[in-house]
């Protein structure tokens, strides 16, 4: 643990240093802009003790100053019983946990530490919790947003077409309505499977089993061989696999689902010689998965964005916001990586990479 | 009294622009529509088109469309000089939780264009009221 001590007498500092070097990463500072910098080289310093009484800034005003710029360190004034004015000062002004009286004694200064250890480290995990819980808060921003847009409007959707089958007379007319209503209810059951698997992998917990990528590559031949060959879109697989691979047999499809989805799905379609092409390759307990695609290619300035949740890029094509955000979520979870290159007009590549287990 | 008006249809679900359609025809079927699932084609076509200098035309918006959100095309609409303005009465079809709800929707409509808020699905009794709403103003 890394303590920060300020004092203008070297003897005192000396004094501090070799009674707890043995149990204490002891950092020493003889002023205050040499202690500021001990701070910013060292951001993981946890408490602090400075004395009161210096030349230049008091004890006080370098709290003062610091509980802005640094203020995880747990601050600890030392001062002599007559400077009750400076320990005043120092609760009101510099926010300090507390002080230690001068000439100090070692059990002191080791029960303050050891105080103001728990207090650094339940300070911290509750700006850990308080980042948790306020990207939680962000989500279900979202979410509102999403229940009544995604959820509610294909309903209004279709009520409203209810309504209105009774002023239809003519048949194609309604056949044509009928079509689109199947259309709109597809896309809101998508849209309730990808907020299952969100939910899924934000709760749930890995099932690990040995993984045969051709069986997995093999059923989303099944899914996808129709649209492929309806939509003149080439095809092309590789799997090379020779060892055992084990990991989350859900998640793992999860991503290679949501991946090729999105690839047959933002084709160009004005282009000649579509294709998408999925590479897998299992080698010294890695699998590293490639899918390509000859697509419309996401702009430069959204790439960053794309794994957002929510996030779409395009709205030519149906799509929930959860696809991507779903995929690393899982990667998350499985300790893996992806990485995307694209091109405006050409087309966009994923590439994954899984650990086994 | 028929031809008095036009209907541009802005919403980004292609079943709610056929149904609007649809209603639309059914209160009667002389009045011209144009559907956009897209809000900045629909501007774009706003700013282009001057042929209905002497007729009304209604834009009836949807307000939570993915790509331009039923605001930002009132914001743009809002920019256009006021020989083009005057030609259009905007209509917010929206989907409404909450009574509360529907009047923080129609506080943020500052615009005099924007003439009412109806919530979703418009029904041929809905648009009755707009159109003598429209008529008696």
């Amino acid at each position: 643990m890394k303590i920060l001590y300020v004092d203008d007498e070297p003897d005192n500092l000396l004094g501090f240093k070799a009674s707890l070097r043995l149990d204490y990463n002891i950092i020493t500072a003889v002023n205050t802009p040499q202690a500021k910098s001990c701070l910013d080289n060292h951001p993981d310093i946890k408490v602090i003790f400075c004395d009161q009484r210096m030349p230049g800034k008091t004890g006080v005003e370098f709290f003062e100053e610091i509980r802005i710029s640094h203020p995880l360190p747990v601050r600890i004034l030392l001062t002599a019983y007559t400077d009750v004015e400076a320990i005043i000062d120092a609760i009101n002004r510099g926010n300090i946990f507390r002080y230690v009286q001068k000439p100090w004694a070692e059990v002191d200064i080791i029960s303050a530490i050891d105080e103001a250890s728990k207090f650094y480290t339940a300070n911290s995990m509750l700006s850990i919790k308080n980042v948790e819980l306020q990207k939680a808060y962000n989500e279900l921003d979202k979410f509102a947003y999403s229940v009544s847009h995604d959820i509610r409007g294909p309903l209004s959707g279709i009520l409203g077409a209810i309504n209105l089958a009774r002023e239809i007379d003519g048949v194609e007319e309604m056949r044509e309505m009928l079509f689109l209503m199947e259309k709109s209810l597809k896309k809101l059951d998508t849209y309730i499977l990808s907020m299952h698997d969100y939910y899924s992998l934000q709760r749930g917990e890995l099932k690990i089993t040995e993984i045969d990528f051709n069986v997995v590559i093999d059923d989303l031949k099944d899914i996808y061989t129709v649209f492929s060959k309806t939509n003149h879109i080439a095809f092309n697989i590789s799997v090379e696999q020779d060892e055992v691979f084990r990991s989350d047999d859900t998640a793992v499809r999860l991503i290679l689902n949501n991946l090729l989805s999105n690839a047959f799905k933002y084709q160009d379609k004005k282009r000649k010689g579509k294709a998408v092409d999925v590479i897998v390759k299992v080698q010294n307990n890695l699998a590293t998965i490639y899918v390509k695609d000859t697509g419309i290619g996401i702009l430069g300035s959204h790439i960053g964005e794309i794994f957002n949740l929510f996030y779409r890029a395009n709205f030519q094509e149906v799509g929930s916001g959860f696809g991507l955000y779903n995929v690393k979520s899982a990667l998350l979870k499985l300790n893996g990586q992806i990485e995307v290159t694209s091109v405006l007009h050409q087309g966009t590549t994923f590439r994954v990479t899984i650990p086994s287990i | 009294m028929n031809k008095e008006f036009s209907f541009i249809v802005i919403d980004d679900s292609e079943l709610d622009c056929f149904v609007i359609q649809k209603v639309i025809e059914h209160t009667d079927n002389s009045l011209g529509i144009k559907t956009y699932q897209n809000a900045q084609q629909a501007l774009d076509a706003i700013r282009n088109n001057s042929e209905n200098a002497n007729q009304l035309a209604i834009i009836l918006l949807d307000l939570q469309m993915p790509d331009m959100k039923g605001f930002e095309f009132v914001e743009e609409f809002e920019k256009f000089p006021p020989e083009i303005k005057n030609n259009y009465s905007i209509v917010i079809l929206s989907i409404i939780s909450s009574e509360r709800d529907h009047i923080d929707v129609r506080r943020k409509f500052a615009s005099d264009k924007v003439n009412s808020v109806i919530e979703k699905p418009l029904t041929t009794e809905k648009l009755f009221s707009v159109l003598s709403r429209l008529r008696s103003a």
